[in-house]
Formats: structure tokens, sequence, C-alpha cells
């Protein structure tokens, strides 16, 4: 294999490709990046065998070949690079070495065989169907705070996405809980999508999927079957295992009929619980909730730093509750409205809260109280 | 096959095999018969690990030869008059541990009874009775019993090595000897006196006291709290070591209950849930702690060699162990124990490398500021030679300072240790465990206050568990709940937990509850859920509290010695060891040999 390659074509496809590779391994070959040189383009290919990512990038190729080298030294040197460097990768004439030269900087790289490298299949996934950049932006976004970290409860450690009707409309839907708060976000249903399975896709593939959405443009191809997802960005692209679990029937922990409605300015809302709870210092955090006719008092008291209180103006018909909530998850939701106005609706101070974004019909948020 | 009567032989050998388990065994039996014959003076003799020789000689009341030969028939006892289970005063009421000695070895009795004037003898060979004859003896009755186990081989070959089989005979010995003060006790193996316990005289718990003291050693002694409270007719004595002064297994816990050894759940239980946080959870407390309660309010008929005993009311003898400890621990609150300041003094010996040394700190940078006032550095100890090193506080110390139990600081060593000094002698504090403790002893008052604010959860919980183990947590269900977790059954063979510590964030309740549910099984506590609060609260403590290598002015190292005085349990770390060091002016002088 002998090669030459512009130096931000190499930092950008090694940028995307490093991230998949953990720092330490046990197996030594998946520190290691494949690269595959032939038909004048260079693929990569990185997993940590739930997840892999391949990439091609145009080179000049004098020889085709393969082999796999360090991802993170690699990347390294690459990025300490001048800019506009042209970079020449060979292996040596026993195929023991990978050399790199660029100016007068040379490196050389200890390789493994190819052979070994694990390889995800490659087969086709019966479901296709395509996306835009900018709704599974959206879909991500709004959830991905809610997946859970205990990995005991290994079906709640990602997104559970899936096709369901809404209002008799199709939608594509994304949910996420930990068992303490949950958020549904919808899209219009892609075409190809309706026959889909109910899928989990763990939480590396979404911060992996997040990261490359945002250098992405226009549609995204996913395609996948019970046990894997794939995301298709033009050069790019993005094979994961699937979480092999139940989500649980999250429908039915979603309050229909919570009719005492709040409507509060998102921002004025969010920095109110903000203050309010800088002196709530135990690592629950919770505030309390006091509603009134039109009328909201958060407050929070702790024997060590004293009590705190803020009145706000909302629209609210109904007659007085006391609730108590964990302020954290309070902002990470008020932090997912987009729109001027969200809108909370209670049952009583035991019973799920339902927060929507008024400008957003197709994102809802649950969220359990506290007992203080 | 046909069903067939066991003879009588075999029946017999079958029960030795469930009360006389080993020489130990036998030797229990024996002493506990003694002790129920009056006894206050009674000779162990053993040889060959208790394998060839077991000889127990007393002077209580003794026997007629008509008692001497139903004494060893089964079933035959003198110690329950009215055949009242209910009401068992004696060690002994079954009949059955001189027939299951007989049964299988080769058995003597030689006995004269109070008042008699001929003594009896009785020889028994496995089983086999020979007549009485008459024989020479002062009042009281020596049984000997040679080649134990020689009737049955099989037991013979799971005994363990020699030095085992006797050290546990000479541990059941000092378990009865704790519970009898009054009864001087003597052991002699292979001819050589292992120990002797003269009668203690003086008051129960004095008497006990002392004993206590020559049995387990005086640094556990003079460590020890005693414990004396007595609530609805049963009675808690004993001792409880500081937390301080701490074993690596169980084995240095003595619980008796009516002065009969015994190792029962419920009591260790009640003990961890005790000494819990004051104490790291692979270490263990020293107690020795004797409970004595009305003989039907507890039920010794439940295993064969009374190991465990079942209580009427099991959450009064739990509430009173752990409040009467708890509560004395509380009293004693921030004593660290002595002999962690023997372990320093022991590290201060000259003789060790010089770097050791007192005079010679190492020298981690120099301290010494020109442009301080003077105070800043002046050693305010006439007489003591200057410590590089070390900083010393601004203001000489204030005689009253001296008055309180901590003392006056008087410096700091390497930005990590207060020096201050008492009336008594010198404190050292580790001013990062210390300041850990006293923020995690005011979290923790805070929890208790405020009581802990639960997540309801919106998925909730279920899980799966045996049906005992649903029953268990189901009965303890306001428990939880007070700390945070709530929980119910569901269905025979699973709990749901609706509610968790809204401190535990995402956490793995399923482990949560099994932890739980193992706990209730084993000692009848709950205590991994408040291991866990407390865990959380311990690293917020941790991370909220002055670090080692932070320099404290004056001021700050006395309000840190004043409130460690006023804290409770600040005088150990949460993982039971010591925050500060005392060295009293004995401990010094006797360093520099004027003792």
């Amino acid at each position: 294999m002998k090669l030459t390659i512009e130096r931000s074509t190499l930092l950008s496809a090694l940028g995307h490709v490093q991230n998949v590779v953990e720092r330490r391994n046990t197996i030594p070959i998946l520190s290691n990046v494949l690269m595959t040189a032939a038909d004048g383009l260079l693929a990569f290919t990185a997993t940590d065998l739930d997840l892999a990512i391949l990439e091609r990038a145009p080179v000049s190729i004098g020889q085709g070949g393969a082999t796999t080298t360090p991802a993170h030294t690699l990347y390294d040197i690459v990025r300490k690079l001048p800019e506009g460097a042209q970079v020449e990768l060979a292996l040596t004439k026993d195929q023991s070495r990978l050399t790199l030269t660029a100016g007068r900087s040379s490196f050389t790289l200890p390789v493994l065989p190819r052979e070994d490298f694990p390889m995800m299949p490659d087969d086709d996934l019966p479901h296709r169907f395509k996306v835009s950049a900018e709704d599974l932006r959206r879909l991500v976004d709004k959830t991905r705070f809610a997946i859970s970290t205990e990995e005991t409860r290994y079906y709640l450690n990602g997104i559970y996405l899936h096709a369901a009707k809404s209002n008799g409309i199709a939608m594509l839907r994304a949910v996420a809980t930990d068992g303490h708060r949950l958020a549904q976000v919808e899209s219009p249903l892609p075409e190809g999508a309706a026959g889909m399975p109910g899928v989990i896709i763990p939480r590396k593939a979404i911060a992996e999927l997040r990261r490359l959405i945002d250098q992405a443009d226009g549609a995204i191809e996913v395609s996948l079957s019970d046990t894997r997802i794939r995301f298709g960005f033009g050069n790019t692209v993005l094979t994961s295992k699937l979480i092999d679990g139940t989500f649980p029937d999250y429908q039915r922990v979603i309050p229909t009929d919570n009719d005492k409605v709040l409507e509060v300015d998102r921002k004025r809302f969010k920095d109110a619980v903000d203050r309010v709870s800088t002196i709530s210092t135990e690592k629950s955090r919770s505030i309390k909730l006091s509603l009134g006719h039109d009328k909201l008092q958060l407050s929070a008291n702790s024997p060590d730093s004293g009590s705190a209180s803020e009145e706000l103006d909302v629209t609210f018909p109904g007659d007085t509750i006391e609730i108590g909530f964990n302020s954290r998850y309070l902002m990470d939701i008020a932090d997912q409205v987009d729109g001027d106005v969200a809108a909370l609706a209670f049952s009583d101070a035991v019973s799920p809260t339902v927060i929507r974004d008024l400008a957003d019909e197709r994102a809802l948020y649950v969220l359990m109280p506290m007992r203080v | 096959m046909a069903i067939r009567r066991l003879p009588e032989g075999t029946v017999n050998r079958i029960a030795a095999g469930e009360v006389i388990e080993r020489p130990a065994s036998a030797v229990k039996e024996l002493v506990e018969n003694a002790l129920d014959a009056g006894a206050t003076r009674i000779d162990v003799q053993i040889g060959g690990a208790g394998r060839d020789l077991i000889a127990v000689t007393d002077d209580g009341h003794g026997m007629d030869r008509g008692d001497l030969l139903l004494a060893i028939e089964r079933h035959a006892t003198s110690k329950l008059p009215d055949d009242d289970l209910l009401q068992i005063d004696s060690f002994g009421f079954r009949g059955e541990a001189l027939p299951s000695i007989a049964a299988v070895s080769r058995l003597s009795i030689t006995t004269r009874a109070s008042g008699a004037t001929e003594a009896w003898s009785l020889a028994v060979d496995a089983g086999r009775v020979d007549e009485p004859r008459p024989a020479a003896h002062g009042q009281g009755t020596r049984v000997e019993v040679r080649d134990l186990f020689y009737a049955t081989p099989a037991r013979l070959k799971f005994l363990k090595t020699d030095r085992h089989e006797s050290s546990l005979i000479a541990d059941t010995l000092k378990r009865l000897a704790m519970a009898h003060a009054g009864v001087s006790l003597t052991l002699i193996e292979d001819g050589r006196r292992v120990f002797t316990f003269p009668a203690q005289p003086g008051a129960l718990l004095d008497g006990r006291r002392a004993r206590l003291a020559e049995i387990l050693g005086r640094a556990v002694a003079d460590n020890a709290l005693a414990i004396d409270l007595e609530r609805d007719g049963v009675r808690l004595s004993g001792f409880a070591g500081l937390p301080t002064l701490n074993r690596a297994n169980s084995l240095a816990q003595y619980l008796f209950v009516n002065g009969r050894p015994v190792k029962d759940r419920l009591l260790v239980g009640a003990l961890r849930a005790a000494y819990h946080d004051l104490i790291a959870h692979n270490r263990h407390p020293v107690v020795a702690l004797f409970l004595d309660l009305p003989a039907d309010m507890v039920d010794v008929n439940v295993h064969p060699a009374k190991a465990e005993v079942r209580f009427r009311d099991t959450s009064l003898v739990r509430g009173l162990i752990v409040g009467g400890l708890r509560h004395a621990l509380e009293r004693a609150a921030n004593r660290a124990s002595t002999s962690i300041a023997d372990q320093a003094l022991a590290a201060l010996q000259p003789g060790l490398p010089p770097r050791l040394a007192f005079g010679s700190f190492p020298e981690v940078r120099s301290p010494i500021r020109l442009n301080e006032p003077l105070a800043e550095w002046q050693s305010p100890i006439a007489g003591t030679p200057f410590v590089p090193g070390a900083r010393v506080a601004e203001d000489a110390p204030v005689p009253e300072d001296i008055q309180h139990p901590l003392g006056a600081a008087v410096g700091q060593l390497h930005d990590t240790y207060v020096v201050a000094q008492s009336d008594r002698g010198i404190v050292i504090v580790d001013q990062h465990a210390a300041h850990e403790r006293l923020v995690y002893e005011r979290m923790k008052r805070q929890l208790a206050d405020r009581g802990v604010a639960r997540q309801i959860l919106l998925i909730p919980e279920v899980v799966e568990l045996a049906p005992e183990e649903v029953q268990r947590l189901a009965a303890r269900a306001p428990e939880l709940a007070e700390l945070g977790l709530s929980l119910e059954a569901f269905g025979p063979g699973a709990v749901v937990v609706r509610e968790a510590p809204a401190l535990l964030g995402d956490t793995d309740l399923q482990g949560l509850v099994r932890d739980l549910a193992d706990d209730l099984a084993a000692f009848e506590e709950g205590l991994s859920l408040r291991d866990r609060l407390d865990a959380v609260c311990s690293t917020m403590a941790c991370h909220g509290s002055v670090r080692a290598g932070r320099r404290l002015t004056a001021a700050e190292m006395n309000a840190l010695l004043r409130e460690m005085e006023r804290t409770p349990h600040s005088g150990q770390c949460n993982h039971g060891r010591p925050t500060y060091v005392e060295l009293g002016l004995g401990d010094i002088e006797r360093l520099f040999g004027r003792r």
C-alpha cells in the first residue's frame, strides 16, 4: 500500500473514526483503524464491536492495499502536521510497519494484519428510509437528556425509535426515560419506515450520530433490522448494534387527563428555578411549586443555607396545588422547550406532570414529582 | 425394605452427632453441668486435644447412687422440675448431654453428693453401663471422658488438627468464664496449665469487668464502655468496645443470653446496626454483651447445641441493643481508643530509624517567613526545641482553652495535623478526617430532621424475589419508607418499588432491593439502604471538608477542636480510623525514660 492524501482530508476522516475507538482496549486491534486503499478511495474503518464507522476519502493511490494502525496515535500526528501538508502513507516491504511522511517529518507506526480486524456484517438491512438531518437532530437532541445511565436497566440506556400514530397521523417517534422523567418527540414518518420494528439505539451510538449530524446536510439514509441500525451520510456510514431488550410500555405512564394547566414564560421560569434552587444544597436539589390563581411561587429551603422564594405571573385557572420537583429535572426539560411558553399540566402532588412546548405540539415531557 | 426401630445404641450415637459435634462441645456440656450443679471451682483437663481425655472436676452438689444411674439415661434430667419448657433456668434441660457423650466414648463419673458420706463411681463404655462402685472422692463430681468418638470413627476422621481443636476448647471455656465471673476456672492441657481464672468477687458488673480484662487483655477492658440498662424486664449489660478498637473478624464478639454463650443472627445484626457508620464494612467491633431476660421470654430449645435462641419480642431486644449501644457510644462521643496512642508511642520508641525521632521531622519546606510577626514562629511551649516544618499558632494558648478535653491548638504540622496542648497531654488531630466526620454528622442530622426526600418513580421497578423475601421486605416497608424507599408486595413473588431516595439519583434499585432482602435474612436489619445513603453523604462530606494540605489559622484550629468536642462520634472517621491521637503526659514521660 502506498498513497498520498491531503492533510485536511485525512484529519477530517480520522476525526470522525477516532471517536469510536476506545482509549483502552483489551483486544489490541480494536485500538487500530483499518485503512483500505482501492479505486482512488481510502476507506477508514473503526469499531468497538458494538459500533462501527466507515468513512471514505479521495486519495491518489500509488499502490492499493490495506492495513491497520493505532487510530489515536495516527490522529494525533496528523493533527500536529502543518496545514496544507501532503501526507504520504506507505507500508514497508515486509508489511511490518507503516511509514508516514509529510515534508521533512517522518514516522513509523506498528501495524496489525487487516485479516484480524473485526468487521460488522455488511449485509442489507431490510427497513430503509430517509430522514432529514434537521428532523433527526431534533429527535435526538430533545430526548437524549432523559436516557438512563444506570446500567442494570440496560433497556433504558438508549433512545427508543419507532413508528407510531399520533392523532391518526403516522409519526416517527423517539422516546427516552430514566424512570424519573420521560421525553417523547415526533416527526412525520418518512416513506418506507412504516413497517419498521421499534429499536433502542444505545447511548454511545447516539453520541456519534449527533456529532455526524452536525456535519451533514440534506437527507440521512437510515436502514435497520431487529439487531442493527445504520446511518448513511454520503461518505460516512455509522453502524450500531441495538440494545437487545424490551422498552417499557411508556404510553401507560403518560397521563391524558391532567386538567390543571399552567402556562408560563419558559425563560423566566427556568431562570427562577435556577435562582431558587441555589439554596437547596442537598444532592436531590428539591424545589417546591405552589400554585394559586394566575400565580406561581417557587420555593426552596435548607436548614444549612436558608430559604428562597420567587413569584411568577402565570396563566393558571385552577385551584391551589403544592408540588415538589427535582430542580435539575425541571431545568433539563425547560431547556428543551424552544417556544416562549411552556405548559405544565398537573393532576396532583404525587402523579406525573406533563410538560409541553406550546410552539411544538410534537414534543412532550413527563416528570414525576418528589415527596419532600 | 421393612421399616424397623433403630436399636437404642444407634439412636444415642445419632443424637450424639447433633449434640456432641467435637471435643469442644463435650467440654461445653460438661462444664455447663458443673455450673448447673452450683460449682464455684471447675478444673478442666484435656489430653490429645480432647480426643484422648476430657476430665471436668467440680465442687458442686454431686449425685447419689440412684441419680448417678439415671444421669446416663437419655432424657433423664434433674433440671426440669415441672416439665415446663417455658421456664428454663438452667443450662441443660434435655437430659441428652451425658448419654450422648457416653454413647461415643469411655465415660466414667465419680461423685459425692453434698452431705453424703460415700462417693460412687460409674463407668460406661460406648453406651454399655457397668455397676456403680463405691469410690473415694471429695464433694462434687469428676467426669472423665476417654477416647471420645472411638465408637463413631467417621466423626473422628473429620476432626481438625489438634491445635485447632484445643483452641476451640479454650475459646469455649473463655466464653463460659466471661459469663460466670464468680466461678474459678482452670484449663490444663497435657499436664500444662493453659489458664486459670480465679473467682472474681464483687458485684456482677465489676466482677465481669475484671474477668473480661483477664480474658481479653487490658487494652480491651480499658477501651470498653460499660453497658447496663433495663427495659421491660430485659437487662442488657456488659461491655462495648470503642469503634476505633476493631478487628478483622467477628471472633471477638461475645454474646450471652441468660449466661449462655450464643451466636445469634438477630444479635449480630443489632450489633452491626449499632456500630453502623462508625466502623468500616469489613471491620468488626469487640463486645461482650450479656442479655438477661425472664425465661419465658426466650426459647433456648431451638438448636441442639443451644448456640441459637429465639426471642418472644425480637423488636424489644433489637431496640434495646441498638439503642443501648448507640447511646453509650454517643456518650463516649469523641473518645478514640488508647491503644491508638500506644501504637503511636511504639512507633516513637528510640532505636527506630532516626528519621522517625522527634526533632528531626523531614523538612518539606521552610515555613519561616521573616516578614511575619514574631509570634508566627515562636514556640509557645517552653523548652520544646523548635521543630522545622511546623507552623505555630499566632497566639500562645489561652489558659482556659487548655482545660478543654482536646486542649488548645499550638500549631499545625505539614499543613495536615493540628497539634494541641491539653492539661492532660498532647493531642494530634488529622484535620481532614476530623472535619470530614463533622460535616458528615451534620448532614446526617439534617437528613434525620427533614426526612429523606423521595423521588416518585414514573416507571415503578418490579423486583422478583423469593416469597419469603417478599414477606420480609413488606413487613419492614414502613421503616424503609422513612429512609425514602417505598415498596410493596406485588404478588407473592415480587415487590414493586414506587418511590426511591432522591439522594441516590438514577440508581440500581434491583440490586438495592436484593441486598436489602439479603440483609433482612441475615441480620433482620435493612442495612444496605442506610449504607448507601450514608455513602452518598460520606462522599459529599469528603468533598465539603477541609483537605490535608490546607493551612489553618489558630482560630480555625481551635474552632475545629471545640466542634469535635461537641459532635458525637467525632473520635473516628467514617471508616473507623481515629481522627485524633491523645498522648498523655505519662506516656510522654515514659517515652523519655522518666518513668
